[in-house]
């Protein structure tokens, strides 16, 4: 008799030992599903305007000062890089999985690197991580400043 | 010259310990890891391994095989955690004293590390991996040039061995899913200039299970013994796809090109 041996939805989160796509999958997931959640918290967050503007300013420091320190900035920081990376990482995987900037059919030599993975998609990756440090970098310093760089 | 080249040859190097993940059928039992320790020689490949250990250690151990050279694709397993054909990884090569074999996932186990591969086959089988024409019996051959030959000649490397439906993570809980290897196939009839079943497969590729659930993650390409790239097929199946809502799929060195059926099934 056979038994299952599926993977499982764990194994998402398990890149290690394949390459830079994988990596880029498992943080595009692990990004989503925080996004969702913080999508979720934040609906809840701005709903409290209507309990008035005593319980809105209330929640307002106490996002800002969560654990009694005045951690808000860091997690909005942390949000920004998660939405950054969930964005430019859709932007790739949109122009790519249309097979847009890919190798045309190729003939396979011995080491045997696919193609698909590197080349013309590497470089989308280069470009848009660099992208993504821009922008984090503008968007943590409005964070912590309130000016524009 | 010679005995340089074969200086240390057939010597033990050293030992090494295999973890193998075993499943009797015949017991009521969940899979468990037991250990082996191997001598290793210059040039000894895990499945050389596997099968030191079926002749001397422990005769119940299973495992499928057939030509040692990477060429069937029979004994494909996960070694130390990376899908690999065992008869083409080098114990030395891999530089650990610890080797950890483990049955590919997303299949079902028989035995040891016997795969259940009939899920793959049935895949295989559903985007009709043959080519397809109007007329029953040929008249003539059918012309094709070198250069027609190269746009799918890759895909015709595959060797069936599964590892990419093992490395996949969207197989990993879609049992539906067709799967790298088979959309692949599927690229490689439909981009055959002597085939006319575009519209037979597409209501197989073109559905939720098909060619929409790829998620590219690239790790069917990166296992892939042979370099297929199937996930390249499957980016490319789908600019087909998407384009053959636009513009009539054309199919190449065909006269006329098929009708059109219907593209509401796009999803």
């Amino acid at each position: 008799m056979t038994i299952e041996n599926k993977k499982g939805w764990i194994s998402w989160f398990n890149p290690f030992k394949y390459g830079t796509d994988r990596w880029m999958y498992a943080l595009h997931r692990l990004t989503g599903i925080a996004l969702g959640l913080y999508l979720i918290a934040h609906v809840w967050e701005t709903s409290n305007i209507l309990n008035g503007p005593v319980t809105w300013n209330k929640i307002m420091v106490d996002l800002d000062y969560p654990f009694g320190a005045h951690y808000g900035p860091y997690i909005l920081s942390l949000i920004l890089l998660v939405a950054v990376y969930h964005a430019m990482n859709g932007i790739r995987l949109t122009i790519v999985e249309n097979g847009l900037m890919l190798p045309k059919p190729y003939r396979p030599e011995f080491p045997y690197k696919a193609k698909s993975l590197r080349g013309l998609n590497n470089l989308l990756k280069i470009v848009l991580g660099i992208f993504m440090i821009v922008i984090s970098i503008v968007g943590v310093y409005y964070i912590f400043t309130g000016a524009v760089l | 010259m010679q005995e340089i080249a074969l200086k240390g040859f057939g010597e033990t190097v050293k030992t090494v310990t295999f973890r193998i993940r075993r499943y009797d059928p015949e017991k009521q039992e969940l899979p468990k890891y037991m250990e082996y320790k191997i001598p290793v020689q210059m040039g000894m490949t895990v499945l050389d391994g596997i099968l030191y250990i079926k002749e001397h250690l422990d005769h119940s151990l299973s495992t499928r095989y057939s030509c040692r050279m990477g060429i069937c694709g029979s004994c494909g397993m996960i070694i130390n955690g990376k899908e690999k054909l065992a008869c083409q990884t080098q114990i030395l090569e891999l530089g650990k004293d610890l080797i950890k074999v483990d049955p590919m996932g997303n299949y079902g186990i028989v035995k040891d590390l016997v795969p259940d591969l009939s899920n793959l086959f049935r895949n295989h089988e559903k985007v009709k991996p043959y080519i397809i024409r109007e007329e029953e019996e040929p008249k003539s051959e059918y012309l094709q040039t070198p250069a027609q030959r190269e746009e799918y000649a890759m895909f015709t490397d595959c060797i069936l061995c599964g590892m990419c439906l093992s490395a996949c993570p969207t197989s990993a809980t879609d049992e539906l899913y067709l799967g790298p290897q088979a959309l692949a196939q599927g690229f490689r009839y439909i981009s055959d200039n002597r085939d006319l079943g575009f519209n037979e497969r597409l209501n197989v590729l073109d559905s939720k299970q098909g060619v929409w659930r790829c998620h590219f993650s690239g790790a069917c390409s990166e296992v892939c013994p042979k370099g297929v790239d199937p996930a390249l097929a499957i980016q490319l199946l789908r600019q087909v796809m998407t384009t053959n809502v636009f513009v009539k799929f054309k199919q190449k060195g065909t006269a006329n090109a098929p009708e059109r059926k219907s593209v509401s099934g796009v999803s």
